[in-house]
């Protein structure tokens, strides 16, 4: 019969008596734990991270942009055609099922001039689908209507940066500002998206109708002619479905032969994801190896120190036994303190590596997140190092002689 | 039925080339109740005999039967549980857990037992007050004098209700006087609990206060004569 608090309490006075080995046993599960859950911190901290700012582009986003163009044998860089018209965008709209919005851009950059204040920033020509395209809300005013996109309207939607530089106070809505000294009024502002994965500043711009951009700004090769025309697919399981309609259906309206290269590239998103996918994998295998040496490491101090205890204590086994301790008792009584161990080690390194990662955060600025899973994990994985590495010290003291353990000076 | 009977027990240790007969053939009966003294000289097979009698360890042959029941070929867990429920120990160093107050040394064969903590305490509580420490249950090993320990370690042969007390040499730590009042104390729960009670001395002064001796020399029962003594 094995009587569990009791053996709970003998374990913690055993372990009371030695309390600087027992601290400095812990020190290495402690490290260990604490590692773990800093590495797991940085990690997803990373992770989480990136993944809202691939958010903050838009999800399930298709984008085509025009081939490269060449001139002498000299190859100019994708986008350099210009094959894309606005017209391409509506029968990707009316005629590919796989697509929710499409929205075309033509851009370029410009001087935007408000009474004395000026700053540069990118002009985005658009149409209204483009603020669903990008899950982009406004934060005041209206998007521009399909008549003001049909008519060229000069009325502009600015971006928060731009807000900031231009109007500092004020507000901006229903003001006149001036881009290529055209003067725009503008109508809403959007809200703040933050940077992109590649750190551009997406609240720097200015978006106004496609049409006006064209026509008054930067001027076309010819009558319609886009840069980019942005789709979103009704879902991430259509995103395949919609790149091959929209290949299908632009190879059919640009009249380009089966075995002929297209004047597009069509691209989504996905492949950044999975690349980023892969790297947050390396990583976390990478600090698994790490936190396994660690606590392996920690393990075997433990198993030391308990052997050591048991050789200390063979008296006091050959005692128990002698008045009644069975095989398990004394098992038990071995690994039960090899467990306490390692889960105050254990307690300890998440209560370390929890103010590691704060430190972290703070003193390098990485984002990290302590996720209640990583707890579990490293104090699962705490629990399971002591018993795995409390059983052999507990195993060797169970096979002692009764008589010799009482004779052992 | 004897409480302890032994048939021709023999107990052989192979130290290399050398086969070492500890015991040869020794059959004893022991009644409930009784006082024995063991003696002999070291190497005279006495320990060895009381360790056999006491289930730390197994004869090499013949058979052992305590209450009837022959416990030769037991299992280490068995031979356990019976040392827990039948036999107390009482050794010459006291044998007390360190840093462990009175009270909890005397609780731990009732641990074993798996008792509840309220009813190991409070026997455990009866059981020093039968040796006279009441009053001491808290105080811890080295606080104590050594009469005292061996008192606690009585009290914790006495505290699961064992039949048969045996004594290691019990009084070989202590002086004239206090070894004294601790054979006292022995014939008193002798007499009073029925407790049989089996000393291992190599005092004369020891062994008159039992009222059977057994004399071991070479691995065989040299003399056992009762003193006559009520």
């Amino acid at each position: 019969m094995i009587n569990i608090p009791s053996t709970i309490r003998i374990s913690f006075r055993a372990l009371r008596v030695n309390k600087m080995r027992s601290a400095l046993t812990m020190l290495g599960i402690i490290i260990g734990v604490g590692a773990v859950i800093t590495m797991l911190a940085v990690g997803t901290g990373a992770k989480q991270k990136l993944g809202d700012q691939l958010a903050s582009i838009g999800s399930n986003l298709i984008m085509i942009v025009p081939g490269s163009s060449a001139a002498g044998g000299v190859r100019m860089g994708a986008g350099t055609q210009s094959t894309l018209s606005i017209s391409d965008a509506d029968a990707i709209q009316k005629e590919c099922p796989a697509v929710l919005y499409v929205a075309p851009v033509h851009s370029g950059s410009a001087q935007v001039v408000y009474g004395n204040q000026n700053w540069a920033t990118s002009i985005t020509g658009t149409t209204t689908n483009m603020l669903s395209v990008r899950d982009w809300p406004l934060t005041g005013g209206r998007p521009f209507s399909d008549e003001e996109v049909r008519s060229a309207a000069k009325v502009c939607l600015l971006g928060q940066i731009v807000v900031d530089n231009l109007f500092g106070g004020i507000n901006p809505i229903g003001q006149i500002i001036r881009i290529k000294n055209v003067p725009f009024t503008v109508i809403g502002i959007l809200d703040t998206k933050g940077q992109d994965p590649t750190g551009r500043d997406q609240d720097d711009t200015i978006y106004v109708p496609i049409t006006t951009a064209q026509k008054k700004l930067f001027g076309t090769a010819f009558p319609g002619m886009v840069r980019i025309i942005m789709v979103k697919a009704k879902s991430t399981e259509d995103l395949a479905a919609a790149e091959k309609q929209i290949n299908e259906l632009l190879r059919q309206r640009h009249h380009i032969g089966q075995n002929e290269e297209e004047d597009f590239t069509v691209r989504n998103l996905t492949q950044f994801m999975q690349a980023a996918e892969q790297q947050a994998r390396v990583m976390a295998l990478l600090l698994g190896a790490i936190a396994s040496v660690s606590l392996l490491v920690g393990g075997i101090g433990i198993m030391n120190i308990m052997l050591v205890s048991v050789t200390e204590r063979t008296r006091e086994i050959g005692i128990r036994m002698a008045i009644g301790a069975k095989t398990w008792d004394i098992r038990l009584q071995f690994i039960i303190e090899a467990l306490i161990l390692s889960m105050i080690g254990g307690v300890a390194g998440i209560i370390v590596g929890i103010s590691g990662s704060e430190i972290l955060s703070m003193l390098a600025g990485w984002s990290t997140v302590v996720s209640p899973f990583s707890i579990l994990l490293a104090f699962g994985f705490s629990a399971l190092v002591g018993i795995f590495f409390g059983f052999y010290p507990a195993y060797k003291a169970s096979l002692l002689d009764p008589i010799d353990a009482l004779r052992y000076e | 039925m004897a409480l302890i009977e032994t048939h021709e027990i023999t107990k052989t240790y192979n130290l290399g080339d050398i086969a070492l007969n500890a015991l040869n053939n020794v059959s004893l009966n022991i009644e409930k109740g009784e006082f024995i003294a063991i003696m002999g000289p070291s190497g005279s097979g006495k320990s060895t005999f009381m360790n056999i009698i006491g289930c730390l360890d197994k004869p090499t042959g013949g058979r052992y039967l305590l209450e009837g029941v022959d416990v030769a070929h037991m299992n280490r867990d068995e031979l356990a549980s019976i040392r827990n429920k039948k036999i107390g120990f009482v050794f010459q160093g006291f044998n007390l857990l360190p840093r462990t107050s009175a009270i909890e040394n005397v609780e731990l064969p009732l641990l074993y037992d798996g008792l509840a903590a309220k009813e190991r305490a409070e026997r455990s509580a009866a059981a020093l007050a039968k040796v006279g420490l009441a009053g001491r249950e808290n105080h811890h090993p080295n606080q104590l004098s050594g009469g005292q320990q061996q008192r606690v370690a009585i009290a914790r042969a006495l505290v699961n209700n064992s039949p048969i007390i045996l004594a290691d040499e019990p009084t070989g730590n202590l002086d004239t006087k206090t070894s004294a009042e601790i054979m006292e104390l022995f014939v008193r729960l002798n007499k009073e609990s029925n407790i049989t009670i089996i000393v291992v001395t190599h005092e004369k002064d020891i062994a008159d206060f039992s009222r059977r001796l057994i004399f071991f020399r070479d691995g065989v029962v040299l003399s056992d004569e009762s003193s006559g003594k009520i």
